[in-house]
């Protein structure tokens, strides 16, 4: 009887062994095609150089691939230790397999029917780290198995141990332990203390659930085990651990990942990766010398913040909806260089950059391209008198439009410079019906805008969506009185051996004429002085500059682009849903209240210190002061007098006052009333009054 | 019967003794994982090189590619750019699209070796001075943009201290006033009696006054430097294409390798006024070097 029972054992495990090898060797076999080979030394796995990308003012902004390979000797014994006791207690003693564990583990996964737990050593766990997915099936875990013997052949134990410890994900953003001694402690990975080593060998089984930045108790609770392990292990005493369990863990503060630097970052990124690929930046080790000044996007983040959290107290909102958003981008006139880029409030909370990606309708700060083929097409000029008044344009196969005024008032005779200072929408209208659509679309391209326009009457209130991006790029054009920069971010690109491999070179394009370009700066001035933009002289802001506010239907988006000599920034405020901005029924936040004084804040800082610098005037210029009903050089019975810049052969003067009852000329024609009506195309030269 | 059942107990206990062993030895040596790795390590360079870890020594393969051929490219921009040879290949060698990058002391070596006053037009050497006073100035960014060549004179990072704006067509038209052609002065269409040796026509050129000297020859450092023998020179007999007016002064030069004739425009006043000068010499006293003071008349 017991003969046959141990016979029966006997068969049993022979048909075991050799179903296990047969196993082996199938899998072997089945495998071998997606066996992957190894390197021939582990030092070089984390060799690929990092790149670096800094701002014009020479701070690193951001560093791609960075790993901090390091060699044991330079990891704190303590750290070693506790990283073998609570994950590979046995480390020593197996062969890339601990039966033990893998017992352990086959038992708990078949009482609970699914892959509960790994029993991995790690020598398996930096097997899967090099070359496998995370995904949890059997194939991958045989493979990785497989791969766990060869790395025990080819390598020691030490040699392993220290890939693992570089290769480890710690949570935080932290591969390998020296980064990872960095993120929470601010120090060498050689420098920890017990308790801190014990912190972090808890963190590679789970590095966002027991991370002690976001879950402090869970990682306290986790060191605790680590350090109880060590000590079952024998590798630490109990004093040893109760002391360390005393100490002080000196946990740093978590690095910012609401850094507003990380907007401009993406954005460089992406336009590398599409001119180059993806691995020339990820892996190129390069150096990327960008256009951003640090001290002016911080300004940029400031500006913002303050102002924002001012106005989420004063608006009705929804409980729970999302905050309110802005987003701010300042260009150099004189290069095009990008000194700043804010792409939302709070990074870490929306990565989405509202100053490239967000085309907004612009409302009314698209006027000025508007004003401005108007005055090239038609010959008008900053004292061209228009007539706000009640209008219906006929559009065919649609309803005819009726554009409104902000206030619903209409100011009657008016000179192009004060409708553009008070941002009449009838005039903007009537200007683009005469000129047409085409025409301004052409001229915003010529000013750089690259975005979709509608070839619609409605275009005139700035009903085509735009980026920040290209309006503070457009805007710098009339800054520069007419000499069109690409916007760019990226000074040069080097490589490791600081070969540039790219650089930037500024090609100014001259789009437009200085004499013609200056009126419109110089109405865009008195938009700030006078206008609806006069919130900025109020906050106090000094220096000679032009803009133009916009707030578009129901108060949705609010808008301030404007410019000084040396500076163009544009700054967008809204929801990201497009609900309105409202602070009481029928109120709500305008250009001037959301968006300008985030420029103004922002400005003020930027030009703190320096003197204020005059736009140059073109020598085919002369001001004069006009009538702001006539159009005509002011005298002692104008009501309200506007200086205006004008081309030099503009003839402001009026024209000789008629007899009460005109007779006709020789030409059997009466003369034109002053003020009246003149046919715009006869009347090149001079002060004209576009038929409605 | 017995000895059977003898038989099959010893073979069981051996079975048993076998497998336990076995099982003792892979618990005390992991004799199969080590086996498995040994022969996994022998079969390791016929398996392909997949995984996270070649993939990213792949990608990082493809950017060192990537920044190699920018690098080759570059540096052939930048051979191409230390080749040039003559202000005239500069401007040749620029077409839309594709601007020019040229160091500082490329961009001099080429102002300084027109041969003839023409450089200055571009710009005054004292403008240079100033700009190099600063220190700032590294290269000149060149471009074209329809008629116009736009040269900026830049900095280390690429910003300019100076921009100015050239015609293409006062370009070539300013560079015909020197043009360099390889062959003798015959060759070039010179007749033999308008031909002279080098020694004649000195003591005419330094007669005149140094505006016209400038005007009609360039400044000796120009052969000399380059060890150009000056031997001959030729008035030619019929106008030059480029200016109306004027008649073409050969000079012609021996090299090392080849001789090569240096054509520049004359007024033809003023080579009708040479030609009877050296002529006046000659039929005075061949071997005199003082000439006389021009009659000024005209022939």
């Amino acid at each position: 009887m017991i003969g046959r029972l141990l016979h029966t054992l006997n068969l049993v495990l022979l048909t075991l062994i050799l179903s296990v090898v047969l196993v082996v060797a199938g899998l072997y076999f089945w495998l071998s095609q997606d066996l992957p080979q190894l390197p021939n030394n582990l030092q070089h796995i984390n060799l690929s150089l990092p790149t670096e990308i800094y701002s014009s003012d020479g701070e690193r902004i951001k560093i791609l691939g960075e790993r901090h390979p390091i060699v044991l000797e330079d990891i704190s014994p303590f750290f070693t230790k506790a990283i073998i006791a609570v994950e590979d207690s046995r480390f020593y003693r197996h062969s890339g397999i601990d039966h033990r564990g893998l017992v352990r583990a086959l038992w708990t996964n078949l009482s609970q029917k699914r892959i509960a737990q790994g029993g991995s050593t790690i020598t398996q766990q930096l097997s899967k780290n090099l070359f496998f997915s995370f995904e949890r099936n059997w194939v991958r875990k045989i493979k990785e198995l497989l791969i766990a013997f060869q790395l025990e052949a080819t390598f020691n134990k030490d040699q392993i141990l220290q890939a693992y410890c570089n290769q480890i994900y710690f949570g935080s953003g932290a591969y390998g332990v020296e980064e990872a001694a960095q993120v929470y402690f601010r120090k060498r990975a050689k420098d920890l203390t017990l308790l801190q080593a014990a912190l972090l060998a808890g963190l590679p089984n789970s590095p966002n659930n027991a991370n002690p930045f976001s879950h402090y108790e869970k990682a306290m609770k986790r060191t605790e085990y680590v350090l109880n392990r060590m000590v079952r292990e024998h590798l630490i005493t109990t004093d040893e651990k109760e002391l360390s369990l005393q100490s002080n863990i000196d946990l740093v503060n978590p690095r910012v990942d609401s850094d507003p630097n990380l907007y401009f970052v993406d954005q460089v990124l992406e336009q590398i990766e599409r001119d180059y690929g993806k691995e020339f930046v990820h892996f190129g080790g390069l150096k990327i010398l960008t256009t951003l000044d640090s001290h002016y996007q911080k300004l940029a983040f400031k500006s913002a913040r303050n102002h924002l959290e001012a106005l989420e107290g004063k608006i009705v909102k929804e409980p729970g909806a999302a905050p309110l958003q802005a987003a701010l981008v300042a260009i150099e006139n004189k290069s095009g260089a990008v000194r700043a880029m804010l792409g939302g409030r709070d990074y870490s909370y929306s990565q989405f950059n509202r100053a490239v990606s967000n085309n907004r309708l612009p409302g009314s700060s698209f006027k000025p391209f508007v004003y401005f083929t108007a005055m090239e097409e038609l010959g008008y000029s900053p004292a061209t008198v228009v007539v706000d008044e009640p209008l219906t344009l006929d559009i065919p196969g649609t309803e005819p439009w009726s554009p409104q005024n902000f206030d619903e008032e209409f100011a009657g005779k008016i000179i192009l410079k004060k409708a553009l200072m008070k941002s009449i929408n009838i005039i903007s209208a009537k200007l683009l019906n005469e000129v047409g659509p085409e025409k301004v679309i052409r001229t915003a391209r010529q000013f750089g805008i690259k975005s979709p326009l509608g070839k619609n009457l409605s275009l005139a209130l700035g009903t085509s969506g735009l980026s920040p991006y290209e309006m503070a790029s457009a805007y710098s054009v009339i800054a520069n009185l007419g000499i069109y920069n690409e916007p760019y971010l990226i000074q040069h690109i080097e490589d490791f051996q600081g070969n540039r491999l790219y650089e930037h070179y500024y090609q100014g394009v001259q789009q437009f004429l200085p004499d013609s370009l200056f009126p419109l700066l110089n109405m865009m001035q008195g938009v700030i002085d006078e206008g609806t933009g006069k919130v900025v002289r109020r906050m106090g802001f000094h220096h000679p500059a032009g803009g133009k506010t916009g707030t578009t239907n129901d108060f949705k988006d609010a808008w301030f682009n404007a410019f000084t000599k040396d500076i163009s920034a544009s700054v967008w405020v809204g929801f990201d849903n497009n609900e309105p901005m409202r602070v009481k029924p029928g109120k709500g936040l305008t250009g001037a209240s959301a968006a300008a004084p985030i420029w103004v804040f922002f400005m003020q800082k930027v030009l703190e210190g320096k003197s204020p610098v005059k736009f140059p005037v073109p020598d085919k210029i002369k001001f004069a002061t006009v009538d702001a009903q006539t159009g005509y050089l002011a005298n002692e019975f104008s009501l309200e007098t506007l200086e205006v810049a004008v081309k030099e052969g503009v003839d402001l003067s009026a024209p000789p006052v008629l007899p009460k009852n005109p007779e006709p000329d020789e030409t059997g024609l009466l003369p034109d009333p002053v003020g009246g009506p003149m046919n715009p195309k006869k009347s090149k030269k001079r002060n004209v009054v576009p038929d409605p | 019967m017995k000895f059977n059942g003898v038989r099959k107990s010893w073979h069981v206990a051996a079975g048993l003794i076998v497998l336990t062993a076995v099982l003792s030895l892979e618990f005390y040596t992991n004799l199969f994982e080590k086996s498995v790795g040994y022969y996994l390590k022998w079969q390791n360079h016929k398996r392909p090189q997949l995984g996270r870890m070649w993939e990213r020594d792949r990608q990082s393969l493809v950017a060192q590619a990537k920044i190699k051929s920018i690098r080759s490219s570059l540096d052939l921009q930048e051979e191409t750019a230390l080749g040039i040879s003559s202000f005239k290949h500069l401007f040749e060698g620029l077409s839309p699209g594709f601007p020019l990058v040229v160091s500082r002391e490329k961009f001099l070596q080429l102002y300084y070796d027109f041969p003839g006053p023409w450089s200055e037009q571009i710009i005054s050497s004292y403008d240079l001075i100033e700009m190099d006073s600063t220190k700032n100035w590294d290269r000149v960014f060149l471009k074209r943009f329809g008629p116009w060549i736009t040269l900026q004179f830049i900095d280390r990072q690429n910003i300019p201290i100076h921009e100015l704006f050239l015609s293409v067509d006062t370009l070539f038209e300013v560079q015909a006033t020197r043009t360099v052609k390889r062959g003798t002065l015959e060759d070039s269409n010179f007749t033999t009696n308008r031909i002279f040796p080098i020694s004649e026509f000195l003591p005419v050129l330094k007669s005149l006054d140094a505006a016209t000297q400038k005007a009609v020859f360039p400044e000796p450092r120009w052969f000399l430097g380059k060890n150009y023998y000056v031997t001959r020179v030729g008035i030619s007999d019929v106008p030059a294409e480029q200016p109306a007016q004027h008649l073409l002064l050969g000079v012609e030069y021996d090299t090392d390798y080849y001789t090569g004739v240096l054509l520049i425009p004359v007024a033809m006043e003023l080579a009708n006024n040479m030609m009877s000068q050296i002529e006046k010499a000659d039929l005075s006293d061949p071997t005199s070097n003082e000439i006389p003071p021009s009659s000024g008349e005209s022939p």
